[in-house]
């Protein structure tokens, strides 16, 4: 981003934050869809495996060849996109669209592999233990493991080419905050090693993450107050810590459609006790469960507008509701969400 | 599974809400109740109505400590802020509220880091040891991010006070943990840590172990190691490990002690979860582990269930009729001489439909939850009319 000469670049004030949000300033998908990494954040429950899938799905209807990567997987990834648990080695799921579960073991074998020229698998388990006991005392090394991994694949070109393999990676990461630990990782990788043969590719690995035309982080959140909170919380520790781009906050599972006065007034008619008997034979049942139906509805909407503006006055990016799909999984689900997606961010 | 299975029988919920009723009295004679389950089933929430219906079911003096940023506890219980230092719950609020509690209610929080200290503190052979360990710049950053760090720190905390004997009853919200495991392993996890071969290796010294022999194997690997992250990370990570080593024992000696408060039939387990796909499978698995491990599960939570209403057949024929009938508008405008538009009609239906959906997807789930064997499950319904906070938590109180 530039500023106009002689125009001090002026940082980011509430103030900004709270107009931007009011006008409710979109974000072109297409944008999304041109960085190079995205990061899918959010609390666990918050539908990051969702809503990754469904930018993958996008990414790959956009004519971008795309990998969806599962961190530390439960298959969860693989599943919305209607594939059997993948592995280490990307898998096919459809035209233009690969799905990989990473694993950190495989992670440290391959970084063996590629740079030390150690042959996989062979001897490797002693070594694999030593280092899992300083990674888990030293926080940078297995998230930068991750991290590594993710930035190899950015760099991946095609054989005997100069193209890149992928377009477009989609990162479904861990539940809560490990998002930071994987972003920050590099940037305090750093700071702890100060030689080795590491250093240098943590540099890269640091300024893909720092590049914000490159690299950013789809924050997710459902209409609750927990999520929300974390999601605040979560932005304002990436701003403050890694420095990655946020580019989006997804509000997950929302109920976007209101009970106007119309709604309200027809059904008090339909339970009026003076038509009750006529009106339950008409429609083959008594209408009274649907006025709970009514209210959970009305509940739920008013619970979506409260979280939404309190996302909006907290967050300076767009915060966009996806509708809640209750009546279908897997792919269908994706798809559907896919859809929604595509319609809210024009 | 048939539909048939799927919905439960009324006869088997009769049971259900029987042995349901009054977990408060149940859980009361325990002097440690656990809420454990997956981030986001609102544990936290739960764990206070525990508090709550424990305090009600009989005159004893209770605690809820929880390890969340606490906000959430004291926002669910009415009350400015909470620390370390418990803060009592006036007994008038919460009559106010529409409960009467018998015995006292206290809350605090958890802090993770002066938790910590103090363990440093009180394993260390010698003072100089435990400031070393303080001042090491790895400490703050391990104590972090080690796997269980928070799951242990938190029933150290835990054994202190039930040890200090000040309470009669303490219920512990666990931390929201990545894997509900980390929790029931944290004690061990840790000494295996602290004692590991692996790590004495690392620390360079004489292994007080006696596995030297290790160290010619380990060497190409170590090479390696260096050459990865740079000679002076391993030095710190040795230089760390090697104090914490001279902490093995005692550490060990609590992990044993803690290990069997959580064993005993004081300690009571209550797995909270909702029906949703991921905390449910979560809350699953971790009624498995707790039988694995003999630790006592006294009850499953099932919180935000959609009400039986949902699931109302007459209302699934009258919803489908509104949405599928194209002159159900007209008829209606004509008998009640309103004026209906297909939109309203549509809407209502749909409205309904798409929760009796949900409802039957959470009936099967409810229906696996038999496979858990002999354990009480309480059903928290989802309520739909805001009420206050603390109106809130007294009315899932009551529910349990």
């Amino acid at each position: 981003m530039s500023s106009p000469a002689g125009t001090p670049q002026r940082s980011w004030s509430p103030s900004t934050a709270v107009r931007r949000a009011i006008a409710g300033e979109r974000i072109e998908l297409a944008t999304l869809l041109e960085r190079r990494v995205v990061f899918v954040a959010g609390k666990g429950g918050t539908g990051r495996s969702t809503m990754t899938a469904a930018l993958a799905l996008l990414g790959a209807r956009a004519g971008k060849r795309v990998l969806a990567i599962d961190v530390e997987a439960k298959g969860d990834l693989a599943a919305a996109l209607g594939s059997p648990p993948a592995g280490f080695a990307p898998r096919v799921v459809q035209h233009d669209l690969s799905v990989l579960e990473l694993r950190t073991d495989e992670s440290f074998q391959e970084y063996l592999n590629i740079y030390f020229k150690v042959p996989r698998v062979t001897r490797l388990t002693p070594l694999a233990r030593v280092f899992d006991f300083i990674a888990t005392g030293v926080p940078g090394p297995r998230d930068m493991l991750v991290v590594g991994k993710i930035a190899y694949e950015e760099r991946r070109k095609e054989p005997g080419s100069r193209s890149p393999v992928w377009d477009l990676i989609l990162v479904d990461c861990a539940a809560g905050g490990q998002v930071e630990s994987h972003l920050g990782a590099a940037k305090a990788m750093l700071t702890l090693v100060r030689g080795g043969l590491i250093r240098a590719q943590v540099e890269w690995i640091d300024a893909l993450i720092r590049d914000s035309r490159r690299t950013t982080v789809v924050l997710c959140a459902l209409p609750e107050e927990m999520p929300v909170i974390e999601a605040i919380e979560l932005h304002e520790r990436l701003r403050m810590g890694s420095g990655v781009a946020v580019d989006v906050c997804l509000l997950n599972r929302a109920v976007v459609e209101p009970v106007t006065a119309a709604h309200r007034h027809l059904m008090t008619a339909l339970i009026d006790p003076e038509h009750a008997e006529v009106v339950a034979q008409h429609l083959g049942g008594s209408p009274l469960p649907l006025d709970a139906g009514l209210e959970l509805q009305a509940h739920l909407y008013d619970t979506t507008a409260r979280y939404l503006r309190q996302l909006r006055n907290k967050l300076p990016m767009p915060v966009v509701p996806v509708p809640l799909i209750v009546d279908r999984t897997g792919l269908t689900t994706t798809r559907a969400v896919a859809d929604a997606l595509s319609n809210r961010l024009g | 599974m048939s539909a048939e299975q799927a919905g439960y029988v009324p006869e088997r919920r009769r049971s259900v809400r029987k042995e349901a009723a009054g977990l408060g009295r149940r859980l009361a004679p325990l002097e440690v109740v656990i809420c454990c389950g997956s981030g986001g089933v609102g544990k936290t929430t739960v764990s206070a109505a525990l508090g709550v219906a424990i305090a009600a079911a009989e005159d004893k003096r209770v605690l809820v400590l929880t390890v969340d940023p606490a906000r959430r506890l004291a926002t669910a219980l009415g009350i400015k802020g909470i620390g370390a230092e418990p803060v009592r719950i006036p007994k008038a609020r919460l009559r106010r509220a529409g409960i009467t509690i018998a015995g006292d209610l206290e809350a605090a929080m958890l802090d993770m880091k002066q938790a910590w200290d103090r363990m440093i503190e009180r394993y260390s052979p010698d003072r100089l040891t435990a400031q070393r360990i303080l001042r090491n710049p790895l400490y703050q950053r391990i104590t972090d991010s080690f796997v269980g760090s928070h799951e242990y720190a938190a029933m150290e905390a835990l054994y202190e006070l039930h040890d200090a004997g000040e309470y009669d009853c303490i219920v512990v919200d666990t931390p929201p943990s990545r894997n509900a495991l980390d929790f029931l392993e944290a004690p061990s996890r840790l000494t295996d840590y602290v004692g590991s071969r692996l790590l004495s290796l690392l620390s360079g010294g004489p292994s007080r172990f006696g596995f030297r022999a290790m160290n010619f194997a380990a060497a190409p690997f170590l090479r390696l190691a260096d050459r990865l992250l740079g000679a002076e990370v391993l030095a710190e990570v040795s230089d760390f490990v090697q104090q914490l080593q001279l902490l093995y024992d005692g550490i060990q000696g609590r992990a044993r002690s803690v290990s069997r408060l959580l064993r005993s039939s004081r300690t009571g387990f209550v797995v909270v979860t909702t029906l949703e796909q991921g905390p449910f499978d979560e809350a699953e698995f971790f009624c498995t582990k707790l039988r694995e491990f003999k630790m006592p599960l006294r009850a499953v939570v099932v919180n935000r269930v959609l009400p039986d209403v949902f699931r109302d057949a007459g209302g699934v024929a009258a919803a489908t009729t509104l949405v599928e009938d194209p002159k159900v508008a007209a008829w209606l405008a004509g008998e009640l001489h309103l004026r209906v538009s297909a939109e309203a009609a549509r809407f209502i239906g749909k409205t309904f439909l798409s929760r009796n959906t949900l409802a039957h997807r959470e009936a099967r789930q409810l229906a696996k939850l038999g496979r858990l064997g002999e354990v009480p499950i309480v059903r928290i319904p989802l309520f739909s009319e805001e009420v206050s906070e603390l109106e809130g938590l007294v009315r899932i109180a009551k529910t349990l």
